[in-house]
């Protein structure tokens, strides 16, 4: 009796195999329609982006806004012959109204575009504005209209549209290179026909199927099976576009799906059947209290299949029906998991997709801006006397550039090695503080500060950590900051100890971040929407090399436009007992503050960044009174000095310093043009410790700073 | 004489020094405000400008020159950007640049465009 009840959990297990069997079936082909619905979609997006590309550089044009309209009606007319999909292009307030079209028509000079309500909302609220299509009784054509919004000291001026012929898009279907017995449409907003690859000319403006807006209505992309607006019979893969609210979706005829699936399902639904027959007979034979239970694990198929957990009301006390319910209930489970796991990672392939080609184009965008420099610095080194100056500024071109592409490429290695968990760290007590100010110094002198106000504020911070990775995850920061801030901001920097941790903070008055884009910005390849943004490492590697140091990164922004402060935490570490104690000795005797007086721009930059880079603490002065009020401030080790300064000579300044840090020790370097013996000698009487013949070679200068510590 | 503008000062940098060697005189912007500026103190026969600058676009730039500064002759240049397909040289001559270049670009290849301007010749 027991052996002949097992038949059964057989038969329902048959069925319930049979519909995931049907159901995977129809999942492949769905996730297959989609994506390609998905690279219409991005076919369609591209071409609307070209055509807003165009409008873009002629909303660009000043006169606009300066009210010379003649001048930009010439342009207007111009742009308008080369763009062979438009039709006209208007200027229009941002409420609506038309100040000026080209060419003039009756429908323009009825005075209001045709564009939905508010216009000013439409143009700023969408990525990428485009509107809905329309019949254009001047041209006697479908048309619809994209903008641009022209922007005069952040306020919206005016709408710059242009008509174009929905045609147009005709040829974006057929680049789909569909199987014959396919449909393909293109929709508007309002779910009206721009373009479709079936009877064109009888739908276009029409309305899409009932189907196709049910769907829509439920869910922004997906598919389902229904009919077409002359009632054909359909599977449709739809998507709509985030950027422009356009929709696209795809038909191909129920009967294409292929003969498998349904043979399969035909197979499995006849076995279904007969175990239901043998389970219906058995049912009938055993008693009640077996069929109970199994009528009720028989509802839980469809819950399974639905996704959803499975309720199972009554409690059965037959061992095998028991065991049968709890695989059941784990089917299920793994049923809703895969389900969700799925969507999970369809939706991270498919922004990671986006990622990729943004990122791809920002990398050649990297990589061709140093090899630029690089290309113009051979040229010079291949037709220049190699001892002239242009000469040796091209080799300090391609040395820095060389540098930075160095760095990129560093960057890219380092993300993929911390991914790959390759990457290990070198520890060492360092001082935070002392780390950061070194870069700053560094960066300072090469003049990358020049455009904006930094001010920069450490006090000791100790940390057990790597060294060329803390430089790494400061610079980024650094950079960073100087991308995003305007020219005269002011962008802080500082280091401190807070509550058991090392605090670095760099804060900048830039771009900001929109609210809830805050935790992104650290994600990799995510970089900020606008002219000059980077490639998206940055930020993550400073996440992931903070974290390998058992820290992290925040970031926090009142939104864009208000600025943003980013904050490194690591573990702080106790102050080493003896700071004098090797191997810090000798960085402490080697790092030294060092003033530079010195009226030539050039110069002066130079000796900071010789000065700068081995480590030294660099302040400097461009006339004699302005060196010794910072020798007052900033108690030097060595002043370098200028002897033919502005005001009071280089032989004054030593004098006056000598004098006044009579009791303390003050290296005096004298930097001049001459090199005879009586130089020197008027130098030495003047108080100076020694004397360097310009221009000033590093390692001279190296040597002097040695034989003076 | 030529003004360059770009935000990158190296590239700035290198392109005055290889224009220099060809006996061009040479001025230098990091942005399309500071060129107008120079060119508005004394006019310059060439600009030669980057279309993708941080802090000001460079379709601005030429479309500011292209008004105030009729003939003056512009060049631009670009690296691309965040936007694959966006063409920004093709976009710069729909609004009248008169000649454009890929970064990187061959520093004789600009002298020989310079000079063909010159004598208004192709």
């Amino acid at each position: 009796m027991l052996a002949l009840a097992s038949l059964i959990p057989l038969a329902a297990f048959g069925g319930l195999v049979a519909y995931l069997l049907v159901q995977h079936q129809r999942e492949s082909l769905s996730e297959a329609a989609q994506s390609r619905a998905l690279t219409f979609l991005t076919a369609v997006d591209s071409e609307l982006d070209s055509e807003t590309s165009a409008l873009r550089a002629l909303a660009a044009v000043p006169s606009l806004s300066d009210g010379d309209l003649a001048y930009f009606r010439r342009i207007a007319a111009d742009v308008l012959k080369s763009q062979p999909n438009w039709l006209r292009i208007t200027v229009s307030s941002p409420a609506g109204a038309i100040v000026l079209s080209v060419p003039e028509t009756t429908r323009a000079a009825s005075g209001r575009a045709e564009l939905e309500g508010g216009l000013a909302g439409t143009v700023t609220a969408a990525p990428l504005p485009v509107g809905d299509v329309s019949f254009d009784p001047d041209f006697s054509r479908w048309v619809f209209p994209v903008h641009v919004p022209v922007r005069r000291g952040g306020n919206l001026n005016y709408v710059l549209s242009a008509t174009v012929a929905a045609a147009a898009m005709n040829d974006i279907i057929a680049a789909q290179r569909l199987p014959g017995d396919w449909g393909a449409v293109i929709i508007d907003r309002n779910n009206r026909f721009v373009a479709r690859n079936w009877d064109a000319e009888k739908f276009i403006g029409q309305l899409a199927s009932p189907s196709l807006r049910a769907a829509l209505a439920k869910s922004p992309h997906g598919w389902f099976q229904g009919r077409t607006v002359e009632g054909k019979e359909v599977y449709s893969p739809y998507w709509r576009s985030e950027k422009t609210g356009w929709a696209v979706s795809m038909g191909y005829p129920t009967s294409a799906v292929g003969a498998e699936a349904s043979r399969v399902a035909w197979l499995l639904g006849v076995g279904l059947l007969l175990a239901l027959a043998v389970a219906l007979l058995l049912a009938r034979m055993i008693s009640g209290r077996i069929a109970e239970p199994i009528a009720s694990l028989a509802g839980a198929t469809d819950a399974i299949a639905r996704g959803v957990a499975p309720e199972l009301a009554k409690r059965t006390d037959i061992e095998e029906v028991r065991k049968l319910e709890g695989a059941m209930l784990s089917a299920a489970e793994a049923v809703r998991e895969r389900k969700t796991l799925l969507e999970r990672e369809k939706h991270a392939l498919e922004s990671a997709d986006r990622a990729k080609d943004e990122f791809l184009a920002m990398l050649s965008h990297e990589l061709r801006n140093p090899l630029a420099a690089l290309t113009s610095a051979a040229h010079v080194l291949k037709i220049a006397d190699p001892a002239s100056r242009a000469a040796s500024e091209a080799r300090r071109v391609v040395e820095r550039q060389t540098k930075q592409m160095t760095r990129l490429v560093g960057d890219l290695l380092d993300i993929s090695r911390i991914t790959l968990g390759r990457l290990t760290l070198d520890l060492d007590r360092l001082d935070l503080g002392e780390a950061v100010a070194r870069l700053v110094n560094t960066w300072n002198a090469s003049g990358r500060f020049e455009r904006h106000r930094v001010t920069l504020d450490t006090k000791p911070a100790w940390v057990d950590a790597d060294r060329a990775r803390i430089e790494q995850i400061a610079a980024n920061l650094l950079d960073n900051a100087l991308k995003f801030t305007p020219s005269g901001k002011a962008i802080t920097i500082g280091v401190g100890v807070e509550g058991g941790e090392a605090v670095l903070r760099v804060a900048d008055e830039g771009a900001g971040i929109a609210p809830g884009d805050a935790e992104r910005v650290f994600e990799l390849f995510v970089s900020g929407d606008r002219a000059g943004a980077g490639l998206g490492i940055g930020l993550a590697l400073v996440k992931r090399l903070a974290e390998l140091h058992g820290g992290s990164v925040s970031v926090q922004s009142a939104g864009t436009g208000a600025g943003t402060v980013f904050v490194v935490r690591l573990p702080a570490a106790a102050a080493p007992a003896n700071v004098d104690a090797a191997p810090l000795a000798r960085r402490a005797i080697a790092s030294r503050a060092v003033l530079i007086v010195e009226d030539n721009d050039d110069a002066r930059r130079m000796l900071e960044a010789a000065l700068a880079l081995e480590g030294h603490v660099v302040r400097s002065a461009a006339n004699g009174k302005s060196g010794l009020a910072l020798a007052d401030q900033t108690r030097p080790d060595v002043a370098l000095i200028d002897i033919g300064l502005p005001d009071i000579d280089g032989y004054e300044v030593a004098r006056h310093l000598r004098a006044k840090h009579n009791g303390r020790r003050i290296s005096l370097v004298a930097v001049t043009g001459f090199g005879q013996p009586e130089d020197q000698q008027r130098a030495i009487d003047a108080g100076f410790d020694a004397h360097i013949v310009k221009p000033v070679n590093p390692e001279r200068l190296k040597q002097v700073l040695a034989e003076l510590a | 004489m030529i003004i360059i503008v770009d935000d990158d000062a190296d590239q700035r940098l290198a392109l005055k020094l290889g224009l220099e060697l060809s006996g061009y005189p040479v001025r230098e912007a990091a942005n399309g405000a500071e060129a107008l500026d120079l060119q508005r103190e004394h006019a310059s026969r060439f600009l030669i400008t980057d279309i993708f600058m941080p802090e000001s676009d460079g379709f601005e730039t030429i479309a500011a020159f292209r008004r105030e500064f009729p003939h003056t002759k512009i060049i631009a240049v670009s690296g691309g950007g965040m936007r694959a397909k966006h063409d920004y040289l093709a976009s710069a001559r729909l609004i009248g640049v008169d000649a454009t270049l890929q970064k990187p670009f061959d520093v004789d290849e600009l002298l020989r465009m310079l000079r063909s301007m010159e004598t208004g010749r192709p």
